[in-house]
C-alpha cells in the first residue's frame, strides 16, 4: 500500500456578504496591499535578542591622536620655554678636596638621604629602597580584593596606605630637598640661612 | 583654485607621495581605521578606543608625556654626544663648549636637563594615577611590574646623567648617592666598587657612567617600554572606566 499524501485541501474564501460586513470587516485590508497578517502581540523581553555589548568606543583617529597631539605640543612649547629662559646648574669643575657646604644626592633620592640622618646606612641605602621597589611591584599580588572594585571608594584599605606612603615619601624629600643647609643641619631657608641648598 | 591648492595637489598626486601614503587623506571611519593600523607609528593604537580613555582627566597623558619625554632625551642626547668625551680631563670643557661655541647648544643641554627631570617626575605621577585606579588589578598585575622596572630604569638614567657634566654638584650628588646605595653587598664586592670602578669617583666611574647613561639603561628601557604598551594592548587595552 503506497501512502500518498492528499493534496492540502483548498479552501474557498467566500467574500463576506456586503449585508453582514462588520466593523472588522471593514478595517480589513486586502492582502495584496499589506502581505503580512498581525499574529500576536508579545512582550519586548519574550523576544530572543542578539547578545551586543554597548559600543562605547570612538575611532583613534582623530580622538585619541588629537589629544596626544596636543599634549606632545603643549610639552614642547613648555620644553623650550624652560630651556630658553632657565639654564641648567652648572657650578666649577669636580673637585674632590673641595667639599661643598652641603652635598646633596639628585632630588628624587633626598628622601634616603634624609633617612640616612635617622638610620644605620644599611637601612637607608639598601633595605628602604629595595622594600619600596619590590613592594611596589609585588602590590597586585598581595592586593587580591575584588579585581571589579577599582574605585578608590571600593578599597580604601589600598588608597589609604598609598596614600600615607606617598605623603611621608614627599615630605622626606621636601625636607631633604628645603630644609637642609651646611653640614646637613636643619635650617630655614632664607631665615635661619642665607638662601637654599639645592640645585636641580 | 588658489596657487597653493594646486601645488598640495600636485605633490598628493604625485607617483611619489602615493608610493608613500596609499591612501588619501583619511575622512571616514573606514579609511581612518586603516590610516591607524598600516601606519608603523600609530598602530600602537587599537583602530578604536573606549571612549573614557580619550578623556584628558582619565589618564592626564602622564604615560605618553613620559615616552615623549624619553624621546625629546633621545633626540637631544644624540646631539650632546657629538661634542663630549666621558674624560675626566675633557668632560667639563666639553659642557662649557656645548655652552658657549656649540650651536643651540645651550639650549640643547638645557632642553635635556629639564626633560630629565620632568620624565621621573611624570614616572612618579604616572604611577600614582595608575595606583589610583585600580589599573594594576588583573588582567594587568605583570604589566605593573614591568612600570616598577621602567621607573627603577628612568631614576637610573637620570641618576647616571647627572655625573656627566664633571662639575661639582654632580661629583658630590653621585659620591652621596653611590654611598648610600654602597652597602648593599653584590657578590662579595659593595655594590659602589662596582659602579665607581674604584674606591671613590673617578675617571673610571665617569666612563661607566657614561656607557650605562647612553647605550645600556636607553637599551634596556626601550625593550621594557616596548613589552609595556604591548602587554596595555593585549591584557585588554586601557583600564576602567572607573
Amino acid at each position: 500500500m503506497t501512502d500518498t499524501k492528499a493534496p492540502p485541501e483548498r479552501r474557498e474564501v467566500l467574500p463576506v456578504d456586503p449585508t453582514r460586513r462588520t466593523e472588522i470587516d471593514k478595517q480589513r485590508v486586502p492582502m495584496s496591499a499589506r502581505p503580512y497578517r498581525l499574529l500576536a502581540l508579545v512582550k519586548q523581553d519574550a523576544v530572543v535578542r542578539v547578545q551586543k555589548e554597548p559600543d562605547d568606543t570612538v575611532m583613534t583617529w582623530p580622538h585619541l591622536l588629537t589629544i596626544e597631539f596636543l599634549a606632545a605640543g603643549v610639552m614642547s612649547i613648555f620644553l623650550l620655554m624652560m630651556g630658553l629662559f632657565i639654564n641648567a646648574p652648572l657650578e666649577e669643575l669636580a673637585n674632590g678636596n673641595v667639599t661643598p657646604a652641603v652635598a646633596k644626592a639628585p632630588w628624587y633620592f633626598l628622601g634616603l638621604q634624609e633617612l640616612l640622618a635617622y638610620f644605620h646606612p644599611t637601612v637607608a641605602g639598601v633595605l628602604v629602597p629595595a622594600f619600596v621597589l619590590v613592594g611596589a611591584a609585588l602590590i597586585p599580588y598581595v592586593d587580591r580584593g575584588d579585581v571589579l572594585a577599582i574605585r578608590p571608594s571600593q578599597r580604601k584599605t589600598a588608597v589609604i596606605l598609598f596614600t600615607m606612603f606617598c605623603i611621608l615619601g614627599l615630605a622626606l624629600t621636601f625636607v631633604g630637598i628645603f630644609f637642609r643647609g651646611p653640614g646637613y643641619t636643619f635650617v630655614i631657608p632664607y631665615v635661619t640661612a642665607p638662601g637654599m641648598y639645592f640645585a636641580l | 583654485m588658489s596657487f597653493l591648492e594646486r601645488v598640495d595637489q600636485t605633490i598628493r598626486r604625485s607617483p611619489v607621495w602615493r608610493s608613500i601614503f596609499r591612501q588619501p587623506y583619511p575622512r571616514d571611519e573606514r579609511s581612518r581605521a586603516y590610516a591607524v593600523m598600516n601606519n608603523v607609528f600609530l598602530h600602537i593604537h587599537p583602530v578604536r578606543v573606549r571612549q573614557h580613555a580619550v578623556k584628558f582627566a582619565y589618564t592626564f597623558c602622564l604615560g605618553g608625556l613620559s615616552f615623549f619625554l624619553f624621546l625629546v632625551l633621545t633626540v637631544t642626547g644624540v646631539y650632546l654626544m657629538f661634542f663630549y668625551v666621558p674624560s675626566a680631563a675633557q668632560a667639563y670643557d666639553n659642557i662649557l663648549d656645548i655652552q658657549s661655541q656649540v650651536t643651540f647648544g645651550l639650549l640643547t643641554r638645557n632642553i635635556h636637563r629639564w626633560a630629565a627631570h620632568l620624565m621621573v617626575f611624570f614616572v612618579f605621577l604616572h604611577m600614582m594615577r595608575v595606583f589610583y585606579h585600580g589599573a594594576y588589578k588583573p588582567p594587568r598585575e605583570f604589566n605593573w611590574v614591568v612600570g616598577v622596572v621602567l621607573l627603577f630604569l628612568t631614576i637610573m638614567l637620570s641618576f647616571t646623567g647627572y655625573l656627566l657634566p664633571w662639575d661639582q654638584i654632580a661629583y658630590w650628588a653621585i659620591t652621596i648617592g653611590t654611598n648610600m646605595g654602597g652597602y648593599a653587598p653584590l657578590f662579595n664586592t659593595p655594590v659602589s666598587r662596582i659602579l665607581l670602578g674604584g674606591v671613590e669617583v673617578g675617571q673610571n666611574t665617569l666612563l661607566r657612567f657614561y656607557v650605562l647613561h647612553i647605550m645600556v639603561l636607553p637599551l634596556v628601557a626601550a625593550i621594557f617600554l616596548a613589552v609595556h604598551f604591548w602587554r596595555i594592548r593585549k591584557d585588554g587595552g586601557i583600564s576602567g572606566p572607573l
